[in-house]
């Protein structure tokens, strides 16, 4: 369940940032900047405390978690190179 | 924009903290029962119902401050005193509900699952209720508070 909101929230993370930087360079709509630096600010914390938070987890991920936009994907994918299970083995893990 | 932003950021809070508030309250009981008499389904199943509740709702309450920060970005009031102290109480009441009241409901489970299984001896374990409702008493407390000042705005021109 965790490992599914760290996966939206890390691809979350790199669009909204994606999508600021775009503007930035392009429209510069204000309601787009207002509503996505919250929402990647968000995502960011979001990703680093998930991330931190794993157990068997090595520094290496949880310094890459840190990383600015593409932070959580790369930690993700170090997660799953390393063959940690980010969903905890439950029973009640089919909810 | 900014109208439409306030009201779904106020439309999230009613729909996403509310049932946080409820079935974190029902929680502790819920525990205490399924303690109690750990073989019996229906009280893990309300347990755990009452676990996830909290869990999916947490999450979307996340859209909370993130609609809250659109709002006051475009409002241009970051700044105020009030805004601020609100900002530091509803982190703290995040990091109540997300680091430990949302993990203690986990183990909380976990236990009873376990003693269900019959993997460990059950121990009814009165402390872990309590705490939990120590810690769900402290975020409503949290963000009843938050609640009064986004309504009071004090030292603002348009509050009350």
């Amino acid at each position: 369940m965790r490992g599914r909101y760290l996966r939206v929230a890390a691809h979350g993370e790199l669009v909204s940032l994606i999508v600021l930087l775009a503007n930035l360079a392009t429209a510069h709509l204000k309601p787009l900047s207002s509503l996505m630096g919250p929402l990647h600010g968000c995502a960011y914390l979001f990703v680093v405390i998930a991330v931190w938070r794993l157990d068997r987890i090595d520094t290496t991920a949880r310094a890459i978690a840190v990383l600015p936009g593409i932070g959580g994907i790369l930690a993700l994918r170090r997660i799953s190179r390393l063959g940690m299970h980010v969903r905890p083995m439950r029973q009640d893990s089919g909810s | 924009m900014t109208k439409l932003f306030l009201a779904l950021h106020v439309l999230a809070a009613i729909l996403a903290v509310g049932p946080v508030t409820v079935a974190a309250g029902m929680f502790p009981g819920a525990l205490r029962r399924a303690q109690a008499d750990p073989p019996d389904p229906a009280a893990r199943a309300s347990l755990r119902t009452l676990h996830r509740i909290c869990r999916v709702y947490a999450a979307v309450g996340l859209a909370v401050p993130v609609l809250g920060f659109a709002t006051a970005g475009s409002l241009g009031v970051l700044g105020s005193g009030w805004l601020i102290t609100s900002i530091v109480l509803t982190a703290g009441a995040t990091a109540i509900l997300a680091l430990l009241l949302l993990p203690g409901q986990e183990a909380a489970v976990g236990a009873v699952e376990a003693a269900a299984d019959g993997s460990r001896a059950p121990v009814p374990e009165e402390r872990a209720a309590r705490r939990l409702t120590m810690l769900t008493g402290l975020f409503n407390l949290l963000w009843a508070t938050v609640t009064v000042l986004m309504i009071i705005r004090p030292g603002s021109t348009t509050g009350a």
